[in-house]
């Protein structure tokens, strides 16, 4: 199917009221059976539950809350909200830009090599659904390895050209991503499900506000305070027994 | 040193020679006692091929009150041409209560070249009480290698409403360090190695990953000063030995 331009869109000023079915498709893209990896991969929590410091669903959700609000927030959330802003423009030299920023933003090695492991998965499983010349050139330079192909910039682009409002996008992936957190919790610490629920439950009412705060933020805000977060990410290399990639 | 521009109150100090040791130390000197609302320093280094280079800060950098409410900023900007090397040795950087700072780092390292660099950061004036009391603080660092941005890591700390203590925050820790090294021969240091041997505890931890062109990089969070900084030149100087 080949998308209208922006221009042409009459849609586009009612962007943040999904149809039916661009919200049938992000509940699809992140699904946990979604094939693109995301229950492998801890990002350092895997750490703390070793160290046994995430005991408790109030531990559980501390951990998310700064994982949501101090790195989600000010990194991925921004570049696929500039990634998504570069594809509507088709502006290959800014993504480029993203990409490299999504890479060197990520300095713990696991955490860096997720995000090209799950954007790389999510091209190969999209790319077939998706007809769109400015897409296809993308995964295009993903296979021919000039650009890693880091999963916010790739999920900024086919939201983009999917039509999905960026704000959506945002939403979705802020949700999807402590949806995961919390889901590998449950399975590595153990908890039960109902802890999980609640936790996601209790958490969601965050993600909506942490989704307003990204539309007030520019490239000039990237920043990660999640420092704690980070230092276990790295740790996590080292770890001898491990269930997680990250 | 072929040029040398300076304004006071920065100052670099003339190229100090240790024996027959080519490597040439320079010490940067701050006269004034501090930054205090809405100062700049702008500090730019520029080494050309085959330099071989030591810089030293000579005392902590303090960045007073903001009574004006202005911000801070100190500004530093590094080439590292083909065939240098640079170590920067840290100094601790200070905000004290109620300062406003912003401090912005940018690193380019010609392909083969080497680099080590260090940073502290304390919470404010700790052995008085002062614990994340002032305003704000941004820290920018981005380093470049060969063209590829391989780190940039920045922090923006506003203490009055982030809660800095939180799990996967600072947690106990108050002091952030942080360790900067670009080599080719860095593939070879078994990292596990390193990590392994870190010494740790009493409120230290600290980790180290690699990141892409040759880079790795070494974070350490502590709530002991001292225990942090002996151990960061610790691992700096073995890094140094293996660069």
């Amino acid at each position: 199917m080949k998308q209208p331009s922006a221009v042409s869109n009459n849609r586009s000023n009612t962007g943040a009221t999904p149809t039916d079915l661009q919200f049938l498709r992000l509940l699809q893209i992140h699904d946990s059976a979604f094939p693109i990896g995301s229950y492998t991969q801890s990002y350092g929590m895997e750490t703390y539950i070793q160290e046994d410091i995430i005991r408790s669903k109030e531990h559980l959700i501390e951990f998310c809350s700064s994982f949501l609000h101090q790195n989600l927030v000010y990194g991925d959330a921004i570049l696929i909200q500039d990634a998504h802003a570069a594809a509507r423009n088709k502006d290959s030299v800014r993504l480029l830009e993203l990409e490299q920023l999504c890479g060197a933003i990520k300095l713990a090695k696991e955490s860096r090599d997720a995000s090209v492991n799950l954007g790389r998965q999510f091209i190969r499983t999209i790319a077939p659904l998706v007809e769109d010349p400015f897409f296809d050139e993308w995964q295009n330079r993903i296979k021919l390895n000039e650009v890693k192909g880091h999963y916010a910039i790739s999920y900024g682009i086919y939201c983009a050209v999917s039509e999905v409002a960026v704000h959506h996008a945002v939403l979705a992936y802020l949700f999807a991503s402590i949806n995961g957190l919390i889901q590998n919790a449950v399975r590595a610490v153990p908890f039960g499900q109902n802890t999980g629920v609640q936790a996601m439950h209790e958490l969601s009412e965050e993600v909506v506000h942490a989704t307003e705060l990204v539309t007030t933020l520019t490239e000039a805000d990237l920043c990660n305070n999640a420092l704690g977060i980070e230092l276990a990410s790295m740790k996590h290399e080292y770890l001898f027994s491990r269930l997680f990639i990250s | 040193m072929p040029n040398v521009f300076q304004q006071p109150p920065l100052k670099a100090s003339r190229e100090l020679y240790e024996g027959k040791n080519p490597m040439a130390t320079v010490y940067v000197m701050e006269s004034s006692g501090g930054m205090v609302a809405g100062d700049r320093n702008d500090i730019s280094i520029r080494l050309k091929p085959g330099s071989d280079v030591r810089m030293i800060q000579q005392s902590a950098l303090k960045i007073y009150r903001s009574h004006t409410g202005e911000t801070c900023v100190q500004s530093i900007d590094v080439q590292v041409e083909e065939d240098s090397r640079l170590e920067w040795m840290p100094e601790v950087i200070i905000p004290f209560a109620d300062a406003k700072f912003q401090m912005d780092t940018t690193i380019r390292v010609a392909k083969g070249s080497k680099l080590l660099w260090g940073e502290i950061l304390a919470p404010g004036r700790e052995k008085r009480g002062e614990v994340f009391d002032f305003t704000s603080l941004k820290s920018t660092m981005k380093i470049a290698v060969d063209g590829e941005l391989v780190a940039f890591d920045a922090i923006h700390f506003t203490p009055d409403t982030m809660h800095y203590a939180q799990l996967g925050m600072l947690e106990e820790a108050l002091y952030i360090g942080s360790i900067w090294l670009v080599s080719e021969t860095s593939s070879e240091i078994d990292l596990r190695n390193i990590q392994e041997s870190m010494q740790v505890g009493n409120g230290l931890r600290a980790g180290i990953t690699r990141l892409s062109s040759h880079a790795v990089h070494c974070r350490f969070l502590g709530v002991d000063q001292w225990q942090l900084q002996q151990e960061m030149k610790r691992v700096f100087t073995e890094l140094a030995v293996r660069m």
